[in-house]
């Protein structure tokens, strides 16, 4: 009923191993809690002679409160982020976030890693092998048409993690190990605006953990559009982080999620900082969420409103942290 | 690829041979006959299947079989005591939560781990801890209601 | 919650909680359900069977030219393939509309629809070979919306359906003309209704044995009426119905999925004889969404006319269907459209014009609350409206226009109960309708409003669809030396407790305990035949017949406790577990010496009790009359309170009032059950519910994309049960499960319209189509309603 592929199980024991054996083995994937994974190799959208399983390595499930920041190692269940004390007091917005992804169950399995590495997802993607094959398939496997923008030369696959425009606003850095040894980098950097390999990492490097940091007087939160109160992917995702001056902006940054190919931090807004949250502040941002978004037709609800919604979300979240923090 | 898998389910140990891309639900129907874990969806996307695995709940759907070597799973036959129902079975039964029952084991092992983790969770937080189980028959009243009824009852089954 | 609780029979010193009717009991069938042990058709031991597979169509329309299959078969571990060659014969549910084929001949019609099946050792082997089959076809224009299909130089999809056409219905049931003119007030107004899919939570599967030495066939299957697939099985496989068994084990739901015989049954049939084996055929989600049956698009023009005070003088409604690519119970959907206009108001005069169409879409079929939903959610929306704009209070329009039993509709329909004003009664004051000013509306951007519907629905159709002048329904008591009372039905137990109510029916006429009474349900070869779980007929249908069988054998059992006590049968005091001497209660025998005595001379005792509606409840005489006979209505009110994220187009649905008359409760639990599930699933359909295409290839066939509501946004609903005892029901019984439903759209919209001031007249109530029809400018003159119509 629900065969998957063959393939072998490799369960190694450090990071290390893992990506040793990813090398090794050029048809394979990493696998940690599965809950994307395994749905989509269902649907034939994978192809994977061995799975590398992460779950078993301890190192990658560590959370380690640095002072400063925090360290959250890339196979921490997105449960037991939203359930820790220090996110939950600290980084509402990831807590937030977490808790938006899916259902309860998918998250005890669901990791921090899995999500920021989600499969960018598309109505003419996420569908079974025979549903793709009759519609002659599309850009992002097999076919050579993006099925979104027929005309285009890339894919418009949306990104649909919620945890990572949480990440991106708290301005949290990401760790990479590959061969050479581990790489730190801006999270934003991670991803690319290509539906198709949305993920600028190698194929033998693992995300190890994420790093945020711990500022204080800030005030953060995630907002989610969708149509269920569970289970559903984000139409639209917002975070944001905000800092508050007394009467001005000390400073804000908000990132979107499902409304693009990658999860998208919103630029100009620094031009805000020193300013007090007027009209005209509101309109700015709406104009930065505006710029920074392109909802295309990835789902079935409609593209005019997402773009129309998704600055609301954020105007409305700013404006709420805004009055928390007063 | 079959290789050996040692775990516990309901509280017994097994060894079996099983493929390595063997999903743990399949492995429990079809290699155990405990067919109370039911598949409702292409994967993922209704919580039917969901089981606990050292006292968590997953979905068996989502999950590799070999992912839980060594590890306690629990499913819905293994729920009950002495050849009588826990309290969440019995409230299901008693309240109505139960129509179809497709979703009921799932929605019984979910609830399950809701109550050992929080014995007397608030109407919200049922809620929150069953919003991957869907259910097409009771409108979910009878549900929330059949966890508050079991919350009530004393006899702890874990 | 607040169900009448009533005071038990108690008898002989019963050891077990309730029994007998108009008590909460839970589900005979409950504990396998909880405990993991029932068994459902995927969950049957199979050791040995094939894995059967179905190849689907990924055309929408097609003339199928070749089917090759010499590649499949030849693969290793591949035992055996079936084509449309395999079966020439159509079926379909209603015997004059039979146009499907199992397995596509000559002609593909939707993406979606079989074309081969394979057996084979095990799922990999059989996925490969349906890679390795190939279609030759020449494509053909195919048509996705029911305006397309109907123009004028179409293919069409069957030969024989001018326009594709599947059915056009104009009837007229007094005398519209002189209604409107009698009109103070006349609106017209479209309505458009997406199509849904009923998502019942099991998959489909089938399984199926073929005994090759004695050319048996058996079929266990998730059906909702096996009697069809009976018969169907029998015609398509040219096999007589006597080789044949069919089994329905537990079964996930239904909601109308799986009143037809579906072509899987017949495909995992051929299957079993062409391999002379078994073969299990388990399918995926997608699969469900692409046999589909569901409630059809529906594109609603609804024209009513009220007087200055809010009475109805005339209704004009016009509904065409997307029926998608076959029959099914089509037909029945659109007559039922027009015909249950009538029976929940009184109104003197209903115009229908009906039109069901053919569309190269999965076929649709019956849903819950068949053919009634859409129009109903039409016509209260447009009361409403007009209400508003006489100055009505929503109530009180409605009360003006109540029907008052017993009576007959304009098109033959009796009604002998109607418990509505009752339900609207409780609605009003439970939701706090009077105060409701108080709640409505709001500062911030979250708005709240309430809002209000009426509906109702048939306790069976009274004209079985299937004619051969049997009863409409048979039930068996059996009682051997062990004094177990065995109840014998082929109703099918889906879920909705049908099991459950015989059992109470059957205890309470003979008093016994519980624990005394089994039920076998569903297997040809034991059980008599049912005409199915559809309609809502089981508990007024079965329910009678189980009540006929109680009495009777209560009279064998009491003439045998005479003898055994040696007086007369007028002297025996009947306890059930036990009978005595009247006035006498220490000469008393035990119900196994009761049994002893009866079994003398005769042996097992069989009894049967039967239930058929009379003819005088099948309809009038006048055409049409006879579409929507039902010897009860169930009646039902709803209030729903909403709040509305004006910003974002968001609606949630705070909380539901629901009342029901269902007659008499027979069992009270149940009914609240059945109540809150029709209410949630009406709300389902209002709020996040649609099937979705494009170029006929469904874009939302799964439990991520087809948006059934989770437990996080679904309300508490409040059910007050209503019993106006119905003449003719078990008890007084009417159907409890179907009648909310109908309501709960145009209460949400109405809510909508309190809460923002915007009245959506296009369903489901997503947050991009409520975000349109918050910001949408105002049509040019809108305010200024229509220059009045009203001739008078």
């Amino acid at each position: 009923m629900s065969a998957l592929p063959d393939f072998r199980l490799l369960r190694p024991a450090s990071a290390r191993d893992a990506i040793l054996l990813r090398g090794a083995h050029p048809a394979s994937r990493f696998i940690a809690g599965g809950t994307d994974l395994l749905p989509n190799m269902r649907r034939g959208l994978v192809d994977a002679e061995v799975l590398i399983e992460l779950a078993g390595i301890t190192e990658l499930r560590e959370l380690q409160d640095q002072g400063d920041a925090l360290r959250i190692g890339a196979g921490v269940t997105l449960a037991t982020l939203a359930a820790d004390a220090t996110v939950r007091e600290r980084l509402p917005v990831l807590a937030q976030a977490a808790l938006a992804v899916a259902g309860p169950t998918h998250r005890h399995a669901a990791t921090l890693g899995g999500n920021l590495c989600l499969d960018t997802r598309c109505q003419y993607y996420n569908q079974s092998e025979d549903w793709r094959r009759g519609n002659s398939y599309c850009l992002k496997r097999v076919g050579d048409t993006c099925r979104v923008a027929p005309k285009s030369k890339r894919c418009y696959a949306a990104f649909s993690g919620d945890v990572a425009p949480a990440l991106l606003a708290l301005d949290a850095e990401a760790e990479i190990l590959g061969p050479g040894g581990v790489r730190r980098l801006p999270l934003a950097e991670l991803y690319r605006d290509d539906g198709m390999a949305a993920l600028a990492l190698g194929a033998d490097e693992l995300l190890l953990a994420v790093t945020v940091p711990l500022a204080s007087n800030r005030f953060s939160g995630y907002e989610k559009l969708r149509v269920r109160g569970a289970i559903d992917f984000p139409l639209a995702g917002v975070a944001v982080a905000l800092a508050r001056d007394g009467d001005v902006i000390a400073s804000l940054r908000i990132a979107c999620t499902g409304v693009s190919s990658r999860p998208e931090l919103v630029a100009g807004l620094d031009a805000l900082v020193g300013h007090p949250l007027d009209d005209a502040a509101l309109a700015t941002i709406e104009r930065g969420v505006r710029r920074a978004i392109q909802p295309m037709e990835t789902t079935t609800v409609s593209v005019p409103y997402r773009r129309r919604a998704t600055p609301v979300l954020a105007k409305r979240l700013v404006r709420r942290l805004w009055d928390e923090g007063g | 690829m079959k290789s050996l898998l040692n775990l516990w389910v309901n509280g017994r140990p097994r060894e079996d041979a099983v493929a390595e891309n063997a999903l743990l639900v399949d492995y429990l129907r079809d290699t155990l006959g405990l067919t109370g874990t039911k598949q409702g969806c292409d994967g993922g996307e209704c919580g039917a299947c969901t089981v606990l695995v050292d006292g968590e709940p997953r979905l068996a759907c989502s999950t590799l079989a070999h992912s839980v070597a060594g590890r306690r799973v629990e499913t819905v036959e293994g729920a009950g005591r002495d050849g009588m129902l826990s309290r969440l079975q019995r409230a299901f039964h008693e309240h109505l939560g139960a129509q179809c029952g497709f979703c009921t084991p799932g929605m019984i092992m979910a609830a399950e781990a809701l109550l050992r983790r929080t014995p007397q969770p608030s109407r919200g937080e049922i809620r929150a801890a069953l919003g991957g189980n869907l259910c097409r028959c009771t409108g979910y009243v009878k549900i929330i209601e059949s966890v508050e009824a079991a919350a009530r009852c004393e006899e702890v089954s874990a | 919650m607040n169900a009448p609780d009533r005071d038990l029979h108690r008898v002989g010193g019963a050891l077990e909680a309730p029994r007998g009717v108009g008590v909460r009991m839970p589900l005979i069938d409950g504990v396998e359900k909880v405990n993991g042990s029932a068994r459902y058709t995927a969950d049957l031991p199979a050791q040995g069977a094939l894995v059967g597979k179905i190849l689907r169509s990924p055309y929408a329309h097609a003339e199928l030219l070749e089917v090759d299959v010499r590649d499949a078969l030849a693969l290793p571990g591949v035992v055996g393939i079936v084509t449309g060659e395999h079966c020439d014969v159509r079926y379909g549910v209603i015997p004059i509309a039979q146009n499907e084929f199992p397995l596509a001949r000559g002609r593909l019609r939707y993406v979606g629809e079989p074309v081969a099946a394979i057996a084979a050792i095990d799922e990999a082997t059989a996925n490969a070979a349906l890679a390795a089959i190939r279609l030759k076809v020449r494509e053909l224009p195919a048509y996705f919306e029911a305006a397309d299909a109907r123009k004028s130089d179409t293919v069409l999809l069957h030969d024989n359906k001018k326009g594709n056409l599947e059915r056009e219905v104009h009837h007229e049931f007094g005398d519209s003309a002189a209604g409107f003119a009698a009109a103070d007030l006349i609106r017209e107004e479209t309505f458009e209704c997406a199509e849904i899919h009923h998502a019942m939570m099991e998959p489909n599967a089938a399984l199926a044995s073929w005994d090759a030495e004695r050319g048996h066939l058996t079929l266990w299957s998730v059906t909702q009426v096996p009697y069809y697939v009976h018969t169907s099985l029998a015609q398509c496989m040219k096999l007589d119905p006597a080789y044949i068994r069919v089994i329905k084990p537990f079964v996930g739901g239904g909601f109308g999925h799986r009143v037809e015989t579906l072509n899987f049954e017949i495909i995992v049939a051929l299957l079993a004889r062409e391999v002379r084996g078994t073969v299990r055929l388990l399918q995926t989600r997608e699969e469900a969404f692409l046999t589909h049956r569901g409630r059809p698009q529906s594109h609603i023009r609804m024209k009513l006319g009220l007087t200055r005070d809010g009475r109805m003088t005339a209704c004009e409604a016009e509904v065409v269907q997307r029926g998608g690519a076959y029959g099914g119970y089509g037909i029945v959907s659109i007559l039922y459209a027009g015909a249950l206009l009538n029976g929940l108001y009184d109104i003197p005069a209903v115009k229908y014009d009906g039109y069901r169409v053919y569309t190269n879409t999965p076929p649709c079929g019956a849903m819950r609350g068949h053919g009634t939903v859409n129009v109903r959610f039409a016509f209260e929306s447009l009361l409403d409206t007009m209400a508003a704009e006489l100055g009505l209070d929503a109530f009180a329009v409605r009360r003006r226009n109540l029907l008052s039993a017993p009576t007959e509709t304009i098109n033959g329909l009796k009604i002998m109960s109607y418990g509505l004003p009752e339900c609207l009664d409780w609605v009003e004051q439970a939701s706090g309708w009077r105060d409701r000013a108080t709640r409505s509306g709001g500062d911030g951007p979250i708005k709240r409003g309430i809002g209000i519907a009426c509906s109702h629905f048939v306790s069976g159709s009274a004209k079985p669809v299937h004619f051969t002048g049997q009863p409409h329904a048979t039930i068996a008591l059996r009682v051997d030396f062990d004094g177990a009372i065995t109840i014998l039905t082929g109703a099918a137990d889906i879920g909705q407790g049908s099991s459950t109510v015989v059992t109470q029916v059957v205890a309470e006429v003979l008093g016994v305990e519980h624990r005394r009474l089994r039920v076998i349900a569903a297997d040809s070869a034991l059980t008599p035949k049912d005409n199915g779980s559809y309609s809502s007929r089981v508990t007024f249908m079965v329910g009678n017949a189980a009540a006929d069988a109680a009495r009777k054998l209560k009279a064998l059992l009491v003439t045998a406790a005479a003898k055994r006590l040696q007086v007369p049968e007028a002297e025996v005091d009947w306890f059930g577990e036990a009978a005595a001497v009247v006035g006498d209660p220490t000469r008393q025998i035990p119900f196994h010496d009761i049994v002893e005595e009866a079994l003398v001379d005769v042996g097992m005792l069989t009894v049967k009790g039967l239930f058929t509606c009379p003819v005088e409840f099948q309809g009038g005489k006048q055409r049409g009359g006879a579409v929507g006979s039902t010897m009860g209505f169930s009646y039902a009110a709803q209030a729903v309170e909403v709040s509305v994220d004006a910003e974002l187009g968001k609606v949630t649905v705070e909380k539901v009032w629901s009342a029901i008359d269902c007659g008499f409760a027979i069992n009270p639990m149940a009914v609240e059950g059945q109540v809150q599930g029709a209410i949630w699933m009406g709300m389902g359909q209002a709020m996040s519910e649609e099937t979705v295409y494009e170029n006929g290839r469904h874009k939302a066939a799964s439990l991520l994309e087809y948006r059934v509501p989770t437990i996080v946004e679904s309300p508490d609903i409040e059910v007050h049960i209503v019993e106006s005892i119905d003449p003719n029901g078990p008890f007084g019984a009417k159907e409890a499960s179907e009648g909310p439903l109908s309501g709960v759209m145009s209460a949400i919209a109405a809510a909508i319209e309190d809460a923002v001031g915007t009245r959506i007249r296009e369903l489901p109530f997503t947050p991009d189509r409520v975000f349109d029809a918050i910001h949408r400018q105002p049509r040019a003159g809108a305010s200024a309603p229509a220059a009045e119509q009203g001739a008078a």
